[in-house]
Parts: C-alpha cells; structure tokens; sequence
C-alpha cells in the first residue's frame, strides 16, 4: 500500500485555481520531488497533504487512511482529533523553517514528543541528541535558533520533523532561503534521509538535488502535473517542450 | 521646610504609602492573570465569548478611570451591591487594568509569526497546546516592556483613589498639607512616588534583559 495517495485534488483560493484534479502516490521507502515553476501549486499540495490547506474536491490517504475524501462532491474531513492522529504520520519541513525561537535547539526537537506525544522523557532526550547528530548538530543541542546559521536551523527543523516518526516526510522548499553553501548542507542531510529509505515528497527548485535525491520526479504546471519519470529518465530523456525549456534554463 | 518635621510627617505618609503599594500589588495579581482570560476571550472562535471579551474591554478602556471608580463605589450600591472603600478601589482597578493588559497581550499573540502556528499544527499540536507551549510563551518577552510601562503608570493611577477617602499616600500628604498649611508634604510624596518608578524601571531592565536570553547571538 502507498504511504501517500492523492487522488483528484483540486484546490481554489477564490476564483484561482491553484491544484486542478491532482493525483499521485507515493510509496514507502520512495523520495519524489516535485518540481515546476512559482505558482504552479507544489506547495499548496504539500500543504494540503500535511492540512495546513483545505482541498476544494478529492481524496487524499495517508498510509491508507482518508484524511479527506469527496463523495458526489461533498468534500469531507473527519473529526479535528481525527485528522490529528492521521497527520502526525508526515511532518513537514518549511522554507523558513519556523523553529521555536524560545527553545534551544534540543527542545525544539524534544518538545513534541514529550509535550504532545507524551513519550517517557528521557527516551524523548536520547533519540533528540541522536536526531541532532544525524543532522551533524548535536554540539548546537543548547544553542538557541537565533544563534543558528540558516543552514543549520534547516537541519535542526528536519531533526524536529523526524522527532515525530513520521511515515512521510514533506520538505516545502527546504533549500529556498538559504545562500549556495547553506544549500549543500542542507540537501546533504536530506540525502543521507534517502539514503536511508526515509519516505519523502520534495518540493525544491534545485535540479541537481533533485536528480541525485528523488527515485522520481514529477512537473507542475498551472496546477497540474504535465510531466514525470524515474529521475534519470525525466532529466536526460525529456521529451516534453515545455518541460524541456523550464530544465534548459536551469543548466549553466 | 526642615529635617525634623518631614520627620514628623513620615509616620502618616508611610501608612499612605503601605496603601498605595497595597492596591498596587493587588490589581497586578488580580489583572495581569484576568487579562489574559479576556484576550482569550477576543481572539476566540466562539463568537459570543469574542464579542463579550471586546465590550468588555471596549467599555473599560473606552471610559475614565475615574469614573470607573466612582460607578463602583458610589452607582453599583444603588443596585444592592455595596464595597467599602478600598475593596471598591481593587475592584475597579482590577477590572480597568485587566481591560489595558488584555490590549497588550492581544497585539503580542498577533505578532508572532503564522509559520509558527503551522509548524505547531504540522506536528500534532491542538490549538490550545500551541498557545500554551509556543505562542505565550514568545508573547511574554514581547510585551514585557508594554506590560511594564503600564504598571508605571499604575503606580500614579493610585492616587485617583483619594477621590473616594481611600487613605493612600496622597491622600496622607494632602492631610498633612491641609493641617500645617505647608506643602512639604507634596514634595516628599512626590519623592516616593519617583523613588518607586525608579526602582521599577531598574528591575523591568533586568526582567527585559532575561527574557530575551534567546534572541541574543552568543558563542
């Protein structure tokens, strides 16, 4: 069974519509980027998949559970508690992070288990220092976020995400904020998370991460996916114009 | 004006002044937490507490503190409830205050950042545990200096108290003024007043240094 399935997702913000009849999957152990240009709607998947968007119609499953599901056009969410449980299974990775700027790095990661998990505690703290040094921070455990370089807080937010087991996980430009060399630490990180068969949907604008990380790659375009292949099918074989042009005008 | 007769003068203003400080600290007690019901209460989901909160706070910012006092003091016997004094000047003050601290508290939630709130939602958090754990927590170091401000201002609010006979430091000093026909009394009430904002100002600067440990860039 996929961890993810969307199935005919639309999304509106008034008369826009920014997802129109959307559907992908994505299996366990499989990391998928999402590429396209600005606008095109790859965030607002990630963010409808993790709730932090209402779809407009469609289904989405998360490890087989249906976090919406749309019946003769009655869009329909169970309970908030429902939902809860059903998207603590992703964790989502932000383009600014959005750390805890009250907490020190360490907590940041600890604070769910502990606080909203409710997980033994020092169980929380042992797994937290290992998260860190997976990400190569554990020597920034009691530094605040503020005293963090871009890159590093990037990675100390993916050490908070994986604090939740998540079954997916969803990095929504994880790399966009950050300077070329902030970038390489971070995309190494997630790597090594794919390397280690972590699930993962990826929205990102670099190519070469893309092509070296994802197993496969999807293209949006005015909402809609126009294009998708295994990674090196999709870069080096690509018969689509369209898509053609938007990857020509990433090669320097 | 000599030594020896502010001497004289200083039983009376310190039992002032042990009012004044009495009403002060209890309206802290009492508003501060209120506040903080009530600024819950603006920016609820459920509209009836929301616009409870807002006329609520509409009508006690909206009014003078004075008046506030003497509706309390000398209106609400009229509808069968009736306070003494002091305990009418806490009432009022409490209620006054806790309307100015739910302000504060309400601008402060507002500030922080919505990728907070979504990365609180994205990990599981109810929107209650996302205020207790994320968002109050940021609140409290941004509106330390507008909360702190306010006290100082409580500080002087006090004194209005005398329009109702509650024996404060002003009233002590306008006793003592009235009776010898000398306004040292004044001036040494002024003193106090500025020796306590003083102090105050002091500790908010410490209090303010600590709680924004985190946003420093350190080692």
């Amino acid at each position: 069974m996929p961890i993810l399935q969307v199935e005919n997702v639309s999304k509106q913000f008034g008369s826009f519509e920014a997802l129109r009849d959307i559907s992908l999957t994505v299996e366990k152990g499989e990391a998928v980027a999402i590429i396209g240009s600005s606008g095109s709607g790859k965030s607002t998947l990630l963010r409808c998949v993790c709730n932090l968007e209402k779809v407009s119609a469609g289904q989405i499953l998360i490890d087989g559970e249906a976090l919406v599901s749309t019946q003769s056009g009655v869009v329909r969410y169970p309970k908030e508690k429902e939902i809860r449980r059903i998207c603590m299974k992703t964790a989502m990775v932000f383009q600014q992070f959005n750390l805890f700027p009250h907490l020190t790095c360490l907590e940041n990661v600890t604070i769910t288990p502990i606080k909203i998990l409710k997980q033994n505690k020092a169980e929380a703290l042992a797994n937290a220092k290992r998260l860190l040094q997976l990400v190569g921070l554990e020597d920034k455990a009691d530094s605040y976020p503020a005293m963090l370089s871009g890159g590093q807080q990037q990675r100390v937010a993916i050490a908070r995400a994986l604090a939740i087991n998540p079954d997916i996980m969803l990095f929504d430009e994880p790399t966009s904020a950050l300077d070329p060399e902030l970038t390489a630490e971070v995309t190494a990180v997630i790597a090594k998370l794919a390397a280690q068969d972590i699930t993962m949907l990826i929205v990102t604008h670099e190519m070469e991460f893309a092509r070296s990380v994802a197993d496969r790659i999807l293209f949006f375009e005015d909402g809609q996916i126009i294009g998708q292949g295994s990674s090196a099918d999709f870069f080096d074989n690509q018969q689509n114009e369209r898509i053609k042009r938007f990857l020509s005008g990433f090669q320097k | 004006m000599n030594l020896s007769y502010i001497a004289t003068l200083m039983p009376a203003l310190m039992q002032g002044l042990a009012q004044t400080l009495k009403l002060f600290a209890l309206t802290l007690i009492f508003s501060l937490p209120l506040g903080l019901v009530f600024t819950l209460g603006s920016i609820s989901r459920v509209p009836p507490l929301r616009w409870v909160s807002r006329i609520y706070i509409w009508i006690f910012r909206g009014t003078p503190l004075m008046l506030q006092l003497f509706f309390i003091y000398y209106g609400l016997p009229f509808m069968g409830l009736t306070f003494d004094r002091f305990p009418a000047a806490v009432l009022t003050f409490v209620l006054n205050y806790a309307a100015y601290f739910a302000e504060i508290y309400r601008a402060g939630i507002q500030s922080i950042d919505r990728g907070q709130h979504e990365a609180a939602k994205t990990l599981g958090f109810t929107p209650w545990q996302t205020m207790r754990y994320i968002i109050i927590p940021q609140t409290v170091s941004r509106v330390i200096p507008p909360v702190c401000n306010e006290t100082i201002t409580l500080v002087k609010d006090t004194a209005l108290v005398t329009a109702i006979g509650v024996g404060e430091l002003l009233k002590a000093a306008q006793g003592a003024v009235n009776r010898d026909v000398n306004i040292t009394a004044y001036a040494v009430a002024a003193l106090i007043y500025l020796a306590i904002t003083f102090v105050m100002t002091m500790a908010y600067e410490r209090l303010e240094r600590y709680f924004s440990r985190h946003q420093k860039k350190e080692g």
